[in-house]
This record gives structure tokens, sequence and C-alpha cells, in this order.
């Protein structure tokens, strides 16, 4: 009977200890928001299924996503997940290269139909049939096309894949165009950010290999448990926002005292990511920890929103009445921003939807009851 | 020593942000005018007084603190952990020089999704009676707690882990 490696069993040859592969599990589980007790799923998992093949293709982009994952904060993390992807396929961190990378990337399509990963990072040119972007000699829309098609679910990386990024911005002259509007037929999850946090990428990853199925999406296909609540809702300078506490101009008094930096751009209010709770360099900070503002990367067309230090003014997407052809932030990010305003009702029921929700975001670790085998992912 | 009712401080708690409104908040594009500033369903709880506080620009959960709890600005990035019997919470630890100290968690900021003062309160009050309750399916509540700050460390992780993982 012929024996396909477990994860552990990669893991071990790859010369991670057990005790750091607990460790692993345990921090895996924290940063999923499942709580620590499972960390025993996801080590039963790991010990015993067998290693799904993740194949990883570069479009257009700026390599900051690959950059991002593999200084994943915990150096731990990064070895574990570096090892379990064992990346059958990645131009950027496999050995190989030319025509035995580009056989290695067939090889794997082929003995592992339906049943690999496909992760996706850039996007693809259309513009003069995909010229813009030419991998082994064809236009990296075909790759695209052909990995995706026998992948069982795609994931787009960053702000390239997921909305465009800065090679879409107007106007677009190769056409850059995001994943999920050239790969119609298989679930896209949606990692927006530039870079993802590593914590996020190889939590997505992980998951998604220890329980097989995709995590719990929002409308916009984007994991909840890392994109559902805004950098507002958790920043740690919010006290001085509800004080209306903000930084006039940049080094002013109300600078030093750490004051929100809403009047000088900051996008927290509408940017829907995990970066005010995750944090960066292993949790130590994040942009509005060292005094900037959030630019709102994650978001869909930022590079299109203006300046980055224009302040949000424009509040019409609250009313479901947004100018035609003006991308808002956080447009559609929240489900429960449609009804209300745009129903202008009281209503029982809209109320107590509401109120769930907002006491759901609030609680700590509000998926830690939810068993990994109830949470089917959505792609609606 | 009797410790005075911190519940005592809900009216001076609103003058405190009615006076933000007036001084600070006024032409900012985050106010959402058809709304005022509220306090909602503040009740005591163990030492001291929770309850939702609704303004133009957001709608928190606050907890008001005994008067005899620390007066001194806190350190930056400090939170509170509270476990209410729907779930347990991180309050921002908030300071104004005048009022001192309370705590505070986000439900709403900004306050767009709200027509009308009337829907703001309907929701405040839904949310406080989540709050009160075990969600479905949870286990029985724990006695309330509320805990100084702190980041779960790793080792304390691991040590859960380990316990848990014994045969």
């Amino acid at each position: 009977m012929s024996h396909t490696e477990t994860y552990y069993e990669v893991m071990r040859r790859q010369g991670i200890t057990r005790r750091s592969f607990l460790k692993f599990c345990s921090l895996t589980a924290a940063a999923l928001g499942l709580g620590p007790e499972f960390a025993g799923t996801i080590a039963h998992a790991m010990e015993n299924k067998p290693r799904t093949p993740v194949i990883w293709l570069h479009g257009l982009e700026c390599t900051c996503c690959s950059e991002s994952f593999i200084r994943s904060a915990h150096p731990l993390a990064k070895d574990v997940v570096l090892s379990m992807l064992s990346l059958d396929y990645d131009d950027t961190l496999m050995a190989s290269a030319g025509h035995q990378a580009e056989a290695c990337l067939e090889e794997t399509i082929e003995k592992y139909k339906g049943n690999y990963i496909l992760a996706v990072e850039g996007n693809p040119p259309l513009n003069e049939d995909g010229m813009y972007c030419i991998i082994g000699g064809k236009p990296f829309v075909e790759q695209l096309k052909h990995a995706a098609e026998h992948a069982k679910a795609v994931i787009s990386w960053g702000s390239c894949a997921s909305w465009g990024c800065v090679q879409a911005a107007a106007p677009n002259p190769t056409q850059a165009t995001p994943v999920h509007k050239v790969i119609l037929d298989k679930p896209v999850i949606k990692i927006p950010g530039c870079p993802p946090i590593a914590e996020v990428m190889s939590g997505v990853v992980t998951y998604m290999l220890t329980f097989d199925r995709l995590p719990a999406l929002d409308r916009q296909g984007r994991p909840k448990m890392f994109y559902g609540q805004r950098i507002h809702d958790k920043c740690y300078r919010r006290p001085h926002f509800d004080a209306g506490q903000f930084v006039e101009t940049w080094d002013d008094e109300n600078a030093r005292k750490g004051y929100c930096l809403y009047k000088v751009g900051c996008k927290g209010p509408t940017t829907y990511n995990a970066c005010s709770t995750v944090r960066w360099n292993e949790g130590v900070s994040f942009p509005i920890g060292s005094g900037h503002g959030c630019i709102g990367c994650s978001e869909d067309g930022f590079w299109d929103k203006g300046s980055f230090y224009d302040r949000i003014t424009d509040m019409t997407h609250y009313f479901g009445d947004q100018p035609s052809g003006v991308k808002q932030f956080g447009v559609e990010a929240n489900a429960d921003t449609v009804g209300m305003a745009a129903a202008g009702v009281v209503g029982g029921s809209i109320v107590a939807h509401i109120a769930a929700s907002a006491i759901h975001r609030a609680r700590k670790n509000p998926d830690k009851n939810e068993q990994p085998a109830e949470t089917q992912g959505s792609n609606d | 020593m009797s410790t005075p009712d911190p519940c005592i401080q809900v009216t001076e708690l609103t003058a405190l942000f009615q006076r933000v409104y007036q001084q600070r908040m006024q032409d900012m594009p985050m106010v959402n005018p058809a709304l005022c500033v509220e306090a909602v369903g503040f009740r005591p709880w163990t030492d001291r007084c929770i309850g939702i506080l609704i303004t133009p620009w957001f709608m928190s959960l606050i907890a008001l603190l005994p008067s005899d709890e620390g007066v001194s600005p806190p350190a930056t990035d400090e939170k509170c952990h509270y476990q209410f019997p729907s779930g347990d919470y991180d309050f921002l630890v908030c300071y104004d020089e005048q009022f001192g100290l309370y705590h505070s968690c986000s439900l709403f900021s900004p306050m767009f999704d709200f027509p009308s003062q009337e829907l703001a309160q309907q929701t405040a009050l839904a949310v406080l009676d989540l709050l009160w309750q075990a969600p479905e399916g949870a286990q029985p509540a724990q006695a309330p707690r509320v805990e100084a700050t702190g980041k779960l460390s790793r080792r304390q992780l691991l040590r859960g882990l380990r316990s848990e993982d014994k045969p």
C-alpha cells in the first residue's frame, strides 16, 4: 500500500521536534481564535491527515506577501508552515528553475488533481492578451487558469490578488484583474493586505490544511476570523477618538501624546483587518502604534481613494446611496450596515440581529466555541 | 469602609461627553447629527457599574469604577479583561483628567447605521440583554471576574495545552 506522508511526518523529516510541533499547534489555535482546547484537534489532524500540496503562483506583484509569510513573526510558525506546505511549486522559494520548475508544476497538477490548494500572489494582466506578465513563455493568466482548473480551492494572497492593488490603480494600463474575476468556478478566499499579516496567512493555510475546509467567509470572501473587525474597533488609540482628542498636524503636541490619527488621514474607521489585534513583528506594533495612520491597504481600490493623508469625509456609503463609480471604504464589508440606515426602519428583528452581531464582535475570541467541523465556508 | 456606588458617576459621564460633543466634535464628518449623548441601562455589577454610552460618533460598553480605584493615567494600550455571563471581553482603559478612569469596549463607530436615537436606544438595550445572558449551548456561567490587563504569555498558553493534553 502506498503511503502518503502526513504533515507531522513531513515536519519531523524537516527536523522539527515534537515539542516545537505542539507549541506550533497551540499558537495556531490561539491565532485562529479557537481557544487552547483546539490545539489538540490541530495536532491530531496534522499527525493523521495526508499532506495537502500547495501550488503558489506569482503574477503581477512585488513579492511582499512572500516576504511577509517567510518572516512569519514566530520563527517556529514559519518553519512549520513552510515544511507543511512543502511548496510543490513556488517560483520564488523552490530550488528548481526554468523547464524543471514548470515540469514540477505539471507533475503536481497531474498527481494531485482536485486535491491541491492554489495560492496566488499577484494578479493577471489581461490587456494585450496577457502579455504584460509572462511565465515560462506564456501569459500568466493561462498558467493561472490551468492551475486553477483542478484546484480544490484558491487563496488570493494580498491586495493584488484580492482587489488589484497598485497595478490596477487608474488608469490600469495593463488591465490588471483580481483573481476572483478570472477564476469563476472555484471558491476563492481573499486574504487582502499589502502585505497580509504573516500570522493571518499561516493561520488560514493551517486551518484549511488541517481541517480540510474553508474558514467562514464574509460577503467579500475574506475569512471572518481575521477580517471581521475594523482597525478602529480595537485600536489602542480609540479612547482618544471617543474623547475628541486628535492629532491636528504631524509632530504637534497631540501627536506626542499619542492622540487619534483620524484628522491626519487614518483609514482605521473604514478598514477591515486584524492589525490592531494581531499586530506585526511578533505582535510588537502596527502602523498606528508607530505614529502613522492606517492607509487602508486591505480595502478594495485603496490607491484610488485620494492621499493617504486625506481624512475620511465621505460617509455616503453608510446610507446605501454612494455616488456611482466611487468605491468607498468598507462598502458591503459588513452585512449589518445594509439594513438599518438604508431601510430606515425600527424593527425588532433588525435590532436583535444588529445587537447580536455587535456583542459577537465585541466578545473576545467570539468563535472559540465553534467547532471547526461546523464551520462551513461560503463564497457568496 | 464602604465604597461609593460607581453608578453615581453616570450623570458626570454623560456631561463629559456632551462637553466633548460641543467643544471638539462639531463639524466632524464622523458625527451623526440625528443622535445625542445618552447613557443607557447602567447597573451595578461587582464593585463597578456597567452600561452603554450612546454618542453621535460611537456606542460603547462602559465600566465605571469605584472612586478609590486609581486616578493616574493608564499605560499606553492598557486593557482590562471582563468576564460576563455571555463571555469574555477586553475593555480599553480610558482616562479623562476631570473624570478619571473608566473602561470602554467598542460596539459601534461611526454611528451612521442609526437613523434615530430611538433605534440606538433599542439596540443598546438589546445588547445589554445579550451581555447578561449566557449564549445558547454555553457552559454554566462562572463567577464574575475582572482581571487587570496582561496578554496571555506563551508559557501560560503552553501550560494550558499541556495540562489538557495529558492522557
